[in-house]
């Protein structure tokens, strides 16, 4: 095993030009901040409601800290928070708008055929030590992201028709990318491809070093970032301090250098009722994992406590149940490959479109936004969900609750309860009775199952509520398939745009939990939605993709091969002390403008 | 003059009647178990029956005199939901009077007889919720009666289990010393850092999902009792190092008794009121250890109800502060029953001393 | 008693060689691997997903990856490397592993420093006033969960402002002078430790109490009072010595323990140690994580039955000789 140890970082840090050494002395609350360094020729104008005043610290909960800070590596969400701000993308995702704009690059041009897009690079941008970022930068990030042995997640974003793009850098501003088909994503995958210093990492790389470099015990002034911050200070467990990074390209509308924070904490804070009680004690300023249980009590304490409950309105998260229509890949034991992986008399009933509609009509939604959400939930019937401007916004419903309509379904199929135990039986006497699996660690899950277990038996279905571990559940859905149903979702994907759900909708997709990862669309229906999201995906133009994405959500609810509960309604509370906050429904929540929030003057400071 | 000397279970039995504090806790575990037993009669909904009209719905009040101060008999009064975002219900003037031994959701008394009648209850579609009712509007009595059934079990199995184990295997280790001494401890020591979370989530994942919750939780607590005896058996060990070679052990041996009667019937018996205090204090643990396993999510799963589980679910800001009913139902089962375990245990320490039970001197 | 101590510490190595291999087992034993969370994320493909389990050598069968863990252990000291931090095993612990000692060792003297005093004090005034209220004290402490304790501590805190709410130190505890940065820790300290030690301080208290109270029964402590010796002498020189003796495998239990049994504590005060670092590798299968962490706890508590045996056979001279 390698064991890399600060030696070779501490030699990497010395071939950094400028040691930032000097520039740590900053106290919190410095409202006297002069920007050291003239600004380069191609600033950022970042658009704000209000020009802000230099100063202040601002502290976010956290639920657990960092993994890394090497953001080509970090997969999960916590080290994510925190590197987003730590480095640039050529471009980004205006939560507010929600639409993409041109961050590190200036602006870029794209060839007719949409095959070639060129990128000029805004001029003396540099780095938080003062080394320029130049078009080599760039170039050596796509090389990284194409490494077949790191293999970072970003890279099968990075491919159009399965291929890597052709990666060229005529002069120091300038980036050319070739593709082979047209991606319709292609300015969000390209900025997720935040830039790292070439000039400290790639020796490291070349020596085979990259994957444990910047991991959490960098020293902070040998952490060379690109972002409106760097890194101030990480104690393990307890919190991460960042800084203003004096070198950053963001400027507010006056021409003032942002951010104007000097210090953004992040605390570790892992259980949520401790987290709510500092933040009603005053130690925190903003949290975004709020359970909807608790909204009422930050409601009624917003007032006094000089806070804001922000309604982000619906969550781009989902909740949905599905029946196990996988077939077993391998024969092993009784069953033969190409078999349903379920009890054969369950997947008759499971296969059955109108035993899925009549499960989906039996379903009281309203009653579980009343109870489990307490009022904070939203019925959805796609993904991305209603949340997506955009794509949420097609107003087209599924079988919601209607109960008799469920059992005129049911008798109609000749499933009546002939034994008079409250259950009904099948056409050829089985009783109807299977097992739904949620995670245990998701209380509004588990809490959305029993009432679903309440809602079936009303019309006669029988159905065993199951919590169990998240580990054991992914294997069931991934690899055993040993389950009748789970109830489960999918979490929010930046930009909330349809082609990120490729592997939820399409059937050779790993998220196409029903029957994942197909050979060819066992369904016409499956085939028609294959066929539809080629469509959506063939085009940049968003008119030219609403159509068949319509048709998508229309023929998913027709089928119920998932069938949809709601979403929850998100509301994030924020200190009134700072200005500029405007949270969204788009994770960072928060975060996402926080190089433009600010201590407003009036206040004292906490 | 010498006393005739008693049969030793009558001198305890006498000793202990004499303690009110062993005898309450003694009272008061009789009747959980009885309780427990009888749950699905006295409790009068099913631990899962949803009510999606009363949400979080408080405890009601009995009253004996109606709304205009006549009297009707026992009764609740119906309630209405005035605000819905709190959960907030007022309670209005209608009486709903209690009624005794009527129908309700079906059951097997004892596991065996079907039945369907409960202690009482209320005609519906109106509902008695004398401790309140849960998030989904369940019963909160009726789903701390349940949760007593797995609760106070697990304790007695628990501790059966790892106790046999730790007597025998800590006697016979300090007992005879040597390599099976060695042994015996390198194995309590092996045992004793297995890591028992991973266990459990192994084992829970190997066992069918639709078995009931209660069930699977019996496994789970025998396995860790599996691993718990070896605690007990060090300290045993410890002390029967120190007791075997006291005079009167060595006395014994002179006079030629066997091994095994000399652990039997004077090492071990020294150790009994040690041992007695231990278990008093173990079958809490097992309680308690029920409640961490819920805190950690791997314990008795919804919808079942154990009270690791219903206090786990209202530990949050907003349940203490509106709805204190969901943590102290709970809350005040698992420490009224652990304070009995404890009083019984200490009475029965007083009681079981050797000195008294022999009829010598007391200093 | 060298030879004594040279056998222990010889059998320590096949024993935690033992442990290392019982916790790959049961590692191994349970569905999926680190990467199932990972899977989980529709964004991240099979192909990449293949390329991290090359990248740990999860692809590999059991008994190579074991034989190359206990290969880098005893040839290098290298505990492998963290799937979720990218960092070596023993630096992602080590953070940890001071902090939880600071808690379970502040716990512990809380403890021990009770319990040993209040329960003689118990015995020797048994059933008189003194001794109720010590047992009701001793009966309400073990009855109430630490989740509860935790959590009602926790909002006392943030009621009345006397304690910090949670955490180890302020936000400002770099800025603050020797003297301070002290103080603010223990101010962090008490309810943790409150919490953490509560429950044992109950258990061992009336064990100390039962036990004092046999010894007080026996002969020889009749003999000494017959001779004349003054009450205080008979209990403390020669009573509560004796007394001690089951109480000393349970020190050596508490001081094996020191690296475990906060972790509820941890959690709810975000205390930033072991436990909390363990549970996660446990929950995500990091497995070298996970096995560094029971090396060094079984470690521990190698370590504290050995001092327990140590100060037995000290205590009680017959054993030294058995």
């Amino acid at each position: 095993m390698r064991y890399l140890n600060g030696m070779a970082l501490i030699a990497a840090a010395a071939l950094a030009t400028l040691s930032l050494g000097a520039c740590a002395g900053q106290k919190p609350g410095n409202t006297a901040y002069h920007d050291p360094h003239p600004l380069p020729p191609d600033t950022l104008t970042l658009p704000a409601a209000e020009i802000g005043s230099y100063g202040g610290r601002f502290v976010f909960a956290a639920t657990s800290g960092p993994r890394t800070f090497n953001k080509l590596l970090a997969n999960e969400q916590p080290s994510n928070d925190i590197d987003n701000l730590l480095f640039v993308g050529l471009t980004e995702f205006d939560n507010e708008t929600q639409q993409i704009f041109p961050e590190l690059a200036k602006f870029w041009d794209v060839s007719p055929d949409q095959l070639t897009w060129t990128w000029h690079l805004r001029r003396g941008a540099c780095f938080s030590d003062g080394h320029p970022i130049t078009s080599a930068d760039v170039l050596f990030m796509f090389e990284l992201a194409y490494d077949p042995v790191l293999h970072p997640s970003l890279q099968d974003l990075l491919k159009s028709d399965g291929k890597p793009f052709q990666v060229t850098a005529p002069d120091s501003y300038t980036v050319v990318t070739k593709l082979a088909a047209p991606h319709p994503l292609m300015a969000a995958a390209v900025g997720s491809l935040r830039i790292m210093p070439r000039h400290v990492l790639e020796p490291l790389y070349r020596k085979g070093a990259f994957a444990s470099a910047y991991g959490v015990d960098t020293r902070p002034d040998s952490l060379v970032t690109s972002g409106p911050f760097r890194l101030r200070q990480y104690v393990p467990g307890e919190k991460v301090v960042l800084e203003r990074n004096p070198y950053w390209i963001g400027v507010d509308a006056k021409g003032q250098r942002l951010p104007y924070l000097d210090e953004l904490v992040f605390l570790i804070v892992p259980d949520q009722n401790t987290a709510a009680i500092k933040f009603q004690a005053g130690e925190v300023d903003a949290i975004d994992n709020v359970k909807p249980e608790d909204y009422k009590t930050y409601i009624d304490g917003a007032g006094g406590g000089g806070y804001t409950l922000h309604d982000l309105g619906a969550s781009l998260s989902t909740n949905f149940l599905w029946f196990n229509l996988n077939r077993v890949r391998e024969g092993h034991g009784s069953r033969r490959a190409g078999e349903p992986a379920v009890d054969p008399t369950k997947y008759r009933w499971f296969a059955n479109r109108e035993f899925r509609r009549a499960v989906s009509m039996a379903i009281d939604r309203d009653a579980m936004i009343r109870g489990p959400f307490h009022g904070h939930g939203l019925k959805n019937w796609s993904a991305p969900t209603v949340g997506s401007k955009q794509w949420g916004s097609h107003g087209i419903v599924g079988f919601d609750y209607e109960p008799e309509g469920a059992k005129r379904i049911l008798d109609s199929l000749g499933w009546k309860d002939r034994d008079g135990d409250g259950v009904r039986e099948d056409d050829r006497g089985h009783p109807i009775r299977f097992v739904i699996k949620t995670n245990a660690d998701n209380l509004l899950r588990v809490q959305m199952l029993d009432l679903i277990k309440d809602d079936l038996a009303k019309v006669g279905i029988a159905c065993v509520p199951a919590s169990v571990e998240f580990n054991t559940l992914t294997t069931n859905l991934r690899d055993d398939f040993q389950y009748d149903a789970i109830l489960l979702g999918l979490g929010s994907a930046v930009p909330p745009d349809p082609g990120m759900y490729a592997n939820f909708l399409t059937s050779k997709g790993i998220a196409h939990y029903w029957d994942i990862k197909q050979d060819h669309p066992a369904t016409p229906a499956e085939a028609e939605l294959d066929r539809l999201y080629a469509e959506v995906i063939a085009s940049s133009d968003p008119a030219k993709r609403m159509e068949p994405w319509k048709r998508i959500v229309r023929t998913l609810n027709d089928e119920c091969f998932v069938i949809w509960l709601p979403s929850q309604k998100i509301m994030v509370p924020v200190r009134n002390r700072f200005g500029n906050v405007h949270p969204t429904v788009i994770p960072q929540r928060v975060l996402w403008n926080i190089d433009r929030v600010f201590v407003k003057q009036s206040s004292t400071r906490a | 003059m010498r006393e005739p000397p008693q049969a030793p279970g009558r001198v305890v039995w006498r000793q202990l009647r004499r303690n009110p504090l062993a005898v309450a806790g003694g009272g008061m575990l009789v009747a959980f178990y009885a309780l427990a037993l009888l749950a699905p009669f006295i409790a009068p909904y099913a631990e899962d029956e949803v009510d999606r009209e009363r949400f979080y719905h408080p405890p009601q009040r009995l009253h004996l005199l109606d709304a205009s101060g006549r009297f009707t008999g026992l009764h609740v009064r119906a309630t209405r939901l005035v605000d819905a975002s709190a959960f907030r219900y007022v309670e209005t003037p209608a009486p709903v009077p209690v009624r005794w031994f009527v129908h309700g959701s079906r059951y097997r008394l004892l596991g065996v007889f079907p039945a369907d009648r409960h202690l009482f209850g209320v005609d519906p579609p109106q509902r008695i919720y004398l401790l309140g009712a849960d998030p989904l509007g369940r019963d909160m009595l009726s789903r701390v009666l349940y949760g007593a059934r797995i609760s106070l079990t697990v304790g007695l199995v628990g501790i059966a289990i790892s106790f046999a184990l730790g007597l025998c295997l800590g006697g016979v280790s300090g007992y005879f010393g040597g390599w099976v001494d060695a042994a015996i401890m390198r194995l309590t020591e092996l045992l004793l850092t297995v890591p028992a979370f991973y266990l459990i989530i192994a084992l829970r994942a190997v066992f069918p999902a639709d078995l009931p919750s209660g069930q699977v939780y019996l496994a789970i607590v025998a396995i860790l009792a599996l691993i718990g005896w070896a605690g007990l058996a060090r300290v045993i060990r410890g002390m029967v190092l120190s007791i075997r070679r006291s005079e009167f052990v060595l006395a014994a041996e002179a006079l030629g008794m066997s091994r095994a009667r000399v652990i039997a019937r004077h090492v071990l018996p020294n150790t009994v009121s040690f041992v007695i205090v231990a278990a008093t204090i173990a079958v809490p643990g097992y309680i308690l250890g029920e409640v961490f396993l819920s805190f950690l999510g791997v314990g008795v799963q919804e919808p079942s109800a154990s009270w690791g589980n219903m206090l786990n679910q209202a530990r949050g800001y907003r349940a203490l502060s509106s709805f204190p009913w969901l943590l102290f139902v709970p809350g005040t089962a698992i420490f009224l029953t652990v304070m009995a375990f404890n009083f019984l245990g200490d009475g029965l320490r007083d009681a079981l001393d050797p000195r008294r039970v022999q009829g010598g001197r007391i200093a | 008693m060298r030879t004594f101590l040279i056998r222990r510490l010889l059998q320590t190595v096949p024993l935690l060689l033992g442990i290392s291999a019982l916790t790959f087992l049961l590692l191994r034993l349970a569905p999926g691997d680190f990467l199932a969370t990972m899977a989980e994320n529709p964004q991240i493909s099979a192909a990449t997903l293949d390329a991290m389990r090359h990248r740990f050598g999860l692809d590999q069968p059991w008994w190579v990856q074991y034989g190359l863990y206990l290969r880098n252990l005893f040839l290098r000291l290298d505990f492998g490397e963290s799937f979720s931090r990218h960092q070596p095993v023993f630096t992602v612990l080590r953070q940890g592993m001071l902090n939880t000692l600071l808690l379970t060792g502040a716990a512990a003297i809380v403890t021990w420093g009770l319990a040993i005093p209040l329960g003689v004090w118990a015995a020797v005034r048994q059933h008189r006033a003194t001794d109720r209220l010590l047992s009701l004290f001793a009966f309400v402490g073990l009855s109430v969960p630490e989740v509860l304790s935790g959590l009602l501590l926790l909002l006392m805190a943030a009621r009345t402002g006397w304690f910090p709410v949670g955490g180890m130190r302020s936000l400002d505890w770099e800025e603050l002078d020797a003297a301070h940065r002290v103080v603010d820790v223990l101010r962090h300290l008490v309810l943790p430790a409150l919490v953490v030690g509560l429950i044992p301080l109950a258990g061992r208290m009336r064990q100390m109490r039962s036990s004092v109270l046999d010894v007080l029964r026996l002969d020889y402590v009749t003999t000494a009072r017959a001779k004349g010796l003054d009450e205080r002498t008979v209990v403390f020189k020669h009573a509560a010595r004796n007394a001690l003796n089951p109480l000393i495998t349970l020190f050596g239990y508490t001081l094996g323990s020191l690296l475990s049994g906060s972790f509820v504590a941890e959690v709810i005060f975000s205390w930033p140690g072991l436990g909390r670092i363990t549970v996660e590798a446990i929950q995500t299968q990091d497995q070298y994580l996970v096995m560094g962490s029971v090396l060094m706890a079984s470690a521990m508590l190698i370590l504290g039955n050995l001092v327990a045996d140590v100060l037995l056979a000290a205590a009680d001279p017959r054993i030294a000789h058995a």
